[in-house]
């Protein structure tokens, strides 16, 4: 292992096991929701587009928004949560338990359904484990049919009457947390966690995993979600990839434009995160800039209206509710500008790599 | 420790966290320059690598999941997105028939 971070100098070995096993589980988290964005930005974009308040409001097509959020997204995040489990046996039971969670909540039930999801379809594993093997031949296909059937049944149940009810007061709860962070302005201050977990490749569970959900049901009450912009914004590592480009190492110099166009127009993030492993302490450009970028979507009242994935700017700019363009500009260009600033100046604006190569030149001369 | 031989190679798997951002990006640069050794390259997550590759290319941060993932499998991780010497490395094994080791 060679990639040091300020952590694990002491305990690489401890350190790289839990990594390991928390960047495993924010796979899990991901890994339901990622595949189904196209989803996500399918109604995003029916909102901003048919609401009352959209750019051409519709009544007839506004009728989508309510069961887009309500069944159909909750239902593909269980349905791909069950199939991480269990394959097509499990999808199918994690989408029937997934509706027992949503019927009757007035949340949407993104939480409810990453639970439920790969929980039924657990269950189903363990009793085909148990059952598989002792059924008689030619009765298969009833057998494989009915417990899907009978326990997807139950796990609607016991999601409606037990799993849903506690799941929405914990979304409420976690929303209410989001919202009393933007009360209190506390809310740039999530950058510190946010951005060295993106570096340690943690940046989808965090996204996907928690902002995704989040943002969604924030749109649904109020039109925008900041929460979209804190992992997504491509401007603290823009602003380190061009004091790479102008400052860094001379290998580096040379990859960074290139790397640039990938971040920031396609918006693969993981493509700057090497330039920090490889110096660390540019991870304080990154927060520096995440936390500028947070104030400035805070402080100008920025949000999206579904998550732009991937955190390319064009991305942004597609998902930008009418009239909350400027905003979002604003806050990527602070989060680059600082990083940026903040960036050169860790590399000494670029002083000891020029002495190293003029070193370099004088021996060559020799 | 395993080994394979850049002969043998048929079915290189670039991994990455979701198997959908970077691992695309590396899986469409190596594929070119694969190609003309009749090896397959595809993406996947570090966590879903398919049964048949025989080579898994990914960042050395998820390097540990992949070989947990895939014990047995040759992993060659690499640092940099771009130039990283880990993919000259693979490309001159397949062509000449050099061992890969992890």
């Amino acid at each position: 292992m060679t990639t040091p971070t300020p952590t694990d100098s002491q305990k690489p070995g401890r350190f790289e096991a839990s990594r390991a096993a928390v960047q495993k589980f924010g796979g899990y988290l991901s890994g339901m929701v990622m595949p189904n964005i196209g989803a996500f930005i399918a109604w995003g974009l029916i909102t901003a587009l048919f609401i009352p308040d959209g750019w051409f409001p519709n009544e007839t097509l506004a009728a989508l928004v309510d069961p887009m959020i309500g069944y159909l997204l909750p239902l593909l995040i269980g349905y791909t949560g069950g199939r991480l489990v269990y394959d097509q046996r499990g999808a199918v039971v994690g989408a029937i338990a997934t509706m027992g969670v949503v019927v009757g909540a007035d949340v949407p039930m993104f939480l409810g359904a990453m639970i439920i999801g790969p929980l039924a379809a657990f269950l189903l594993k363990m009793v085909d484990k148990v059952l598989q093997p002792r059924i008689h031949a030619g009765f298969e296909m009833l057998y494989n049919n009915f417990s899907s059937g009978i326990l997807g049944g139950a796990m609607a149940i016991v999601g409606l009457l037990g799993i849903g009810p506690v799941v929405q007061t914990i979304t409420e709860v976690l929303g209410a947390g989001v919202q009393a962070l933007i009360d209190l302005s506390l809310l740039p201050l999530v950058s510190i966690i946010v951005e060295p977990a993106k570096v340690l490749f943690l940046n989808n569970a965090i996204n996907h995993g928690v902002f995704t959900p989040l943002g969604t049901a924030r749109v649904d009450e109020t039109g925008q979600a900041i929460e979209f912009l804190i992992e997504t914004n491509p401007g603290p590592g823009l602003g380190i990839l061009l004091a790479v480009m102008f400052f860094g190492p001379k290998i580096s110099r040379a990859t960074a434009p290139g790397a640039i166009v990938i971040q920031f127009l396609g918006g693969i993030h993981e493509i700057y995160f090497p330039y920090i492993l490889a110096q660390p302490k540019l991870i304080l450009a990154a927060i520096a800039g995440g936390v500028a970028g947070v104030t400035t979507f805070m402080v100008l009242d920025a949000g999206l209206v579904g998550p732009p994935s991937p955190g390319s700017i064009i991305a942004l700019m597609a998902v930008s509710p009418r009239g909350g363009h400027l905003p979002v500009l604003a806050g990527v260009f602070a989060a680059t500008a600082v990083s940026f600033i903040v960036a050169s100046f860790l590399l000494g604006f670029g002083r000891s790599e020029r002495a190293k190569e003029k070193a370099q030149h004088t021996q060559e001369a020799k | 420790m395993s080994s394979i031989n850049g002969s043998d190679i048929k079915k290189v798997v670039v991994a990455c966290d979701a198997g959908m951002g970077s691992s695309v990006l590396l899986t469409s640069q190596m594929s070119k320059t694969l190609k003309p050794y009749n090896v397959t390259v595809e993406h996947s997550s570090v966590d879903r690598i398919p049964a048949d590759a025989d080579l898994v290319l990914c960042h050395s941060g998820l390097a540990s999941r992949a070989r947990a993932n895939k014990p047995g499998t040759v992993v060659v991780p690499f640092q940099m997105f771009m130039g990283d010497p880990a993919f000259a490395r693979v490309e001159q094994a397949i062509k000449a028939g050099e061992t890969l080791a992890d």
